[in-house]
């Protein structure tokens, strides 16, 4: 599978190989021979037997069998959005009390503040449902479906500033260079239509904001297969996907079978598993190119569905647009699609920025759940809704009746998710009255992880993947199953 | 008057049952070290042997009465009683043989002395487990792993959790260790016999043992839920009842108190749930169909109908038998659908969506035993006709057939299938007048039928 694979198979030899063996000397040399070459590279019968776990995904039965995750970029508001406090427009202006801040680290961008000062949201709150979430009047719509949702308010993370903390909920670590999600669930679960990758990522264009790495989407030090593969608005949805002029579609696939022809020698030969990752991308480019339109094409969709996720829907590359094309990757059964939205960084201007944010998605996001529940698809589909980490209960910079900024806040923050094997209309967890400390159930970002695992029938600690040396997964060595969001 | 002086000896038994061990120890210790034995040693361990006789007599005495009190079972005390009585019946033939001045050979004392000691050791021992418990001699050994679980199930029970009875695999091992000793059709105290369930119901002299339905007015439950140096709280010697123990019981009576209520019935109550699966080692969640299925892997004879581009399946469990299949062409026909019939028994979730699927088609899925997710939504030539071959699935829980043609006739045929849970019926000709009734007749099934 991995690049080192064929040092176990004890038969083919690279350069690579060579000068492992003989650049440590004589005595290492001997050593080889005494030692099986099993045995020098540490895989002992019980780590394959760990390994082995593997095969016999899922390791139950799985409630979800795709996840749409709507990747909220920036760390949207949570006290402006879902978590009301109260406490904080009664003392609105107040310092934040000493007790609550306590010795924690803030950022360099309001740490230096002379002044911490409380603001309570500008915006109505109110109940809804029969499950009587509280959700603030920027989100009209969601707030119709919330007797479908499951709220976490009680969500914190490790980082405190964007990439770390993205790189965080994307991929399980702070440092780049794990498998993000959508990944790992390809390596675990492998493909549920052989036409279309099994990771997908469309991103709202035109946004600005922090900077999204295709890392973020990225198979780490999975086969490459795994990475996520990122469907653009446009004409080109996946690049040079598309022929070149003057080639046609029967010259391809001939070129193709010969590079595959040459490529199996290759393998025969040196025995890297990586060319036989190169060959099945070709191959699926090549299904691509009649799959891939196919499904972008939203021509055949009724009017009142576009109305249903908004007039945006009908621009392609928008939210809203990325949303309804999300419905159509689940139809054809891709198993994780990632939506990017920049833009919730709100520093200052909060007010102004997150009611136009909020417009932006809170109607597709909707649209979506209720359109995946009417086709019988939200049996088996997760959608998630949420940020890398949340915001201060204080301002940055000057607090005014009607305008304030809110810094990062990696203690606590709000996400949602509807669909496949999660409780319908629960909240879980909360915050303290200031919105500042979680009071209840606190869910770390590897809790979440390890969740949304279990979910898909995966067991989190059991998907490993051994790379320089030792096993990684998701959640490395954290996380627990939260409970309370299964259904 | 008398039987309460009696239990008054009775409770002195472990107090002077030390006395015969510590004099038989010291005689047989003057006996084995004093080497040269003249004649007033002679007659000091001839004098021990008396007295070992005279205080053993006294404790077996104390102790015959102490057991009969009710509180042990006879089992429980069997080899005590019996090692003891022959202790003290060998005390007093050494003793007697020596003083009649019989001279025994060394051999034949040292064996005499041994055979005591052995048999010091048995009745000690016996007696320990008594009063400190079974396991009490090696239970803090660094070594031997502790009992987690208070309340042993047998495996074979403990498999079965949904046939288990909360009277007869609960309650009444509670009884029995706790009260049957004194409370048996033998011994009633009290006039009260708990070994079977009428009479325990009915209670003694004092009252009903059980109110149905009213625990805090059953005599039984508030005896062992007071105060324990109230002086009718029971039991009156030995562990009393647990905390969980005592829930247990009054959820019991709280819930009727009848002898035939399944144990899966505490699912009512998440807190006695939780503690009744932990002590006893249950899991008691609600399964599903599937999870209670037992299946093996299709056969590779099995496999080789549905290889090739037409169908794509992945398994669903580890075990490799629960199987989710789709049809992924565009227009399906009967060859195909006979090819999917041939790993029917696998197949769990089938997805025949946007095929062109007919309404005889569904005649061949008319027997999918185990079947729980059927899709065939954007079918639009399936009508009412070709559902009634559905009824006959047993085990569908979830039916999808937005975007088919069938109609208000459709429901009466899917009301039939007693294991539906869910059903999609938006796009179809069904009226929301007929889903409201059936929704009326069917709260159970969940109908979603568009926004």
């Amino acid at each position: 599978m991995h690049c080192n694979d064929h040092h176990h198979e004890n038969k083919n030899y690279s350069r690579r190989d060579f000068l492992t063996k003989t650049s440590l000397g004589l005595g290492a040399l001997s050593l080889g021979s005494m030692i099986s070459p099993v045995n020098a590279y540490g895989q002992s019968e019980f780590l394959n037997l760990l390994d082995s776990e593997k095969m016999k995904l899922p390791h139950f039965v799985p409630k979800a069998k795709r996840v749409i995750y709507l990747f909220q970029s920036g760390a949207p508001s949570q006290l402006d959005l879902f978590d009301y406090k109260p406490k904080l427009n009664e003392m609105f202006g107040k310092e934040v009390p000493k007790s609550i801040i306590g010795e924690q680290r803030l950022t360099g961008m309001s740490s230096g503040q002379n002044s911490f000062p409380m603001a309570g949201s500008l915006f109505q709150f109110n109940q809804h449902g029969q499950s009587g979430a509280w959700m603030s009047e920027l989100m009209p719509y969601t707030s119709k479906i919330v007797d479908d949702l499951c709220f976490i308010k009680s969500m914190y993370t490790d980082a405190i500033n964007h990439d770390p903390a993205m790189t965080m909920i994307q991929t399980g670590s702070e440092l780049p260079g794990r498998p993000s999600i959508g990944s790992w669930l390809s390596y675990g679960l492998g493909t549920d239509n052989k036409n279309l990758p099994e990771f997908v990522v469309l991103v709202t264009k035109g946004k600005n904001g922090q900077p999204l790495y295709s890392r973020l989407w990225g198979n780490g030090f999975l086969p490459s297969q795994h990475q996520g593969v990122q469907f653009r608005s446009g004409k080109d949805a996946v690049l040079y996907l598309d022929n070149p002029p003057g080639v046609s579609s029967g010259i391809r696939e001939e070129q193709l079978k010969s590079l595959e022809k040459l490529q199996r020698i290759q393998h025969a030969d040196i025995g890297d598993p990586e060319i036989l990752t190169k060959i099945s991308n070709y191959e699926m480019a090549y299904r691509m190119q009649t799959s891939v339109p196919e499904v972008m094409d939203v021509s055949d969709e009724p009017e009142y569905i576009f109305d249903l996720y908004g007039e945006d829907s009908k621009n392609p590359g928008t939210f809203a647009a990325n949303c309804l094309l999300a419905r159509k990757l689940v139809e054809k059964d891709v198993k994780f699609i990632q939506l990017y939205h920049r833009g919730w960084d709100q520093h200052g201007n909060l007010p102004k920025d997150i009611k136009k944010q909020a417009k932006e998605t809170d109607q597709a996001t909707a649209a979506l759940i209720q359109d995946l529940k009417q086709r019988g698809l939200l049996e088996d589909t997760l959608v998630i809704w949420g940020g890398e980490f949340g915001r201060t209960n204080y301002s940055q910079g000057m607090l005014k009746p009607d305008n304030y900024g809110r810094d990062h806040h990696p203690r606590c923050f709000t996400i949602f998710m509807a669909g496949a094997g999660v409780k319908k209309g629960i909240t879980i967890g909360a915050t303290d009255d200031f919105g500042y400390n979680i009071a209840e159930r606190p869910v770390h970002v590897h809790d979440f992880q390890a969740t949304l695992m279990h979910l898909l029938g995966i067991d989190h600690e059991k998907l490993t993947f051994k790379f320089q040396g030792r096993r990684y997964r998701l959640t490395d060595v954290h996380g627990n199953v939260v409970k309370e969001v299964l259904a | 008057m008398l039987t309460e002086f009696l239990d008054f000896l009775g409770s002195l038994h472990p107090l002077i049952v030390h006395l015969p061990i510590g004099i038989i120890l010291l005689t047989i210790a003057i006996d084995v070290f004093m080497r040269n034995k003249n004649n007033s040693v002679y007659r000091v361990i001839t004098m021990g042997w008396f007295f070992t006789f005279f205080t053993g007599l006294l404790a077996a005495l104390f102790g015959w009465f102490l057991g009969d009190n009710g509180y042990y079972f006879e089992s429980q005390i069997n080899i005590h009683r019996w090692s003891g009585i022959a202790l003290v019946s060998l005390s007093f033939i050494i003793w007697v043989l020596r003083y009649i001045n019989f001279r025994f050979s060394k051999p034949f004392n040292r064996s005499l002395n041994l055979t005591t000691i052995i048999l010091l050791m048995v009745t000690g021992h016996f007696g320990g487990e008594m009063t400190h418990g079974q396991n009490y001699l090696f239970e803090n050994l660094p070594y031997i792993e502790k009992e987690i679980s208070l309340v042993k199930l047998s495996e074979a029970k403990r498999s079965k959790a949904d046939s288990l009875m909360v009277y007869e695999d609960l309650i009444h091992p509670i009884l029995e260790e706790k009260c049957m000793a004194c409370h048996n059709q033998n011994h009633a105290y009290g006039g009260l016999n708990m070994s079977a369930f009428e009479s325990m119901v009915k209670g003694g002299n004092s009252g009903t043992g059980i109110k149905k339905g009213k625990p805090y007015e059953s005599l039984i439950y508030k005896r062992v839920s007071f105060p324990h140096d109230h002086p009718k709280f029971m039991p009156p010697a030995g562990v009393p009842l647990s905390y969980d123990q005592i829930a247990t019981l009054e959820w019991w009576i709280d819930n009727g108190a009848e002898k035939q209520i399944p144990v899966t019935s505490v699912r009512n109550d998440a807190k006695i749930q939780r503690m009744i699966e932990i002590q006893y080692g249950l899991d008691l969640k609600e399964k599903t169909f599937l999870e209670t299925l037992k299946l093996a892997s299709p056969s590779p004879e099995m496999l080789k109908s549905i290889q090739g581009e037409k169908y794509f399946f992945r398994y669903l469990n580890p075990e490799q038998s629960f199987m989710d299949l789709k049809f992924t062409k565009k227009e399906i026909n009967t060859k195909d659908l006979i090819n999917i019939q041939k790993v029917k028994k696998n197949i769990v979730w089938l997805n025949l969506m946007d095929c062109m699927l007919k309404d005889d088609h569904l005649g061949y899925l008319n027997d999918f035993p185990n079947l729980t997710r059927l899709k065939i939504q954007k079918n639009p030539l399936i009508t009412n006709k070709g559902i009634e071959a559905l009824k006959n699935l047993e085990n569908l829980s979830e039916l999808n057939l937005y975007g088919t043609r069938v109609s208000d006739a459709a429901l009466i045929t899917l009301g039939q299938i007693q294991s539906l849970k869910k059903l999609f019926l938006w796009n179809t000709r069904i009226t929301p007048q007929a889903i409201a009734d059936f929704k009326a007749q069917h709260p159970e099934i969940e109908i979603v039928a568009g926004l």
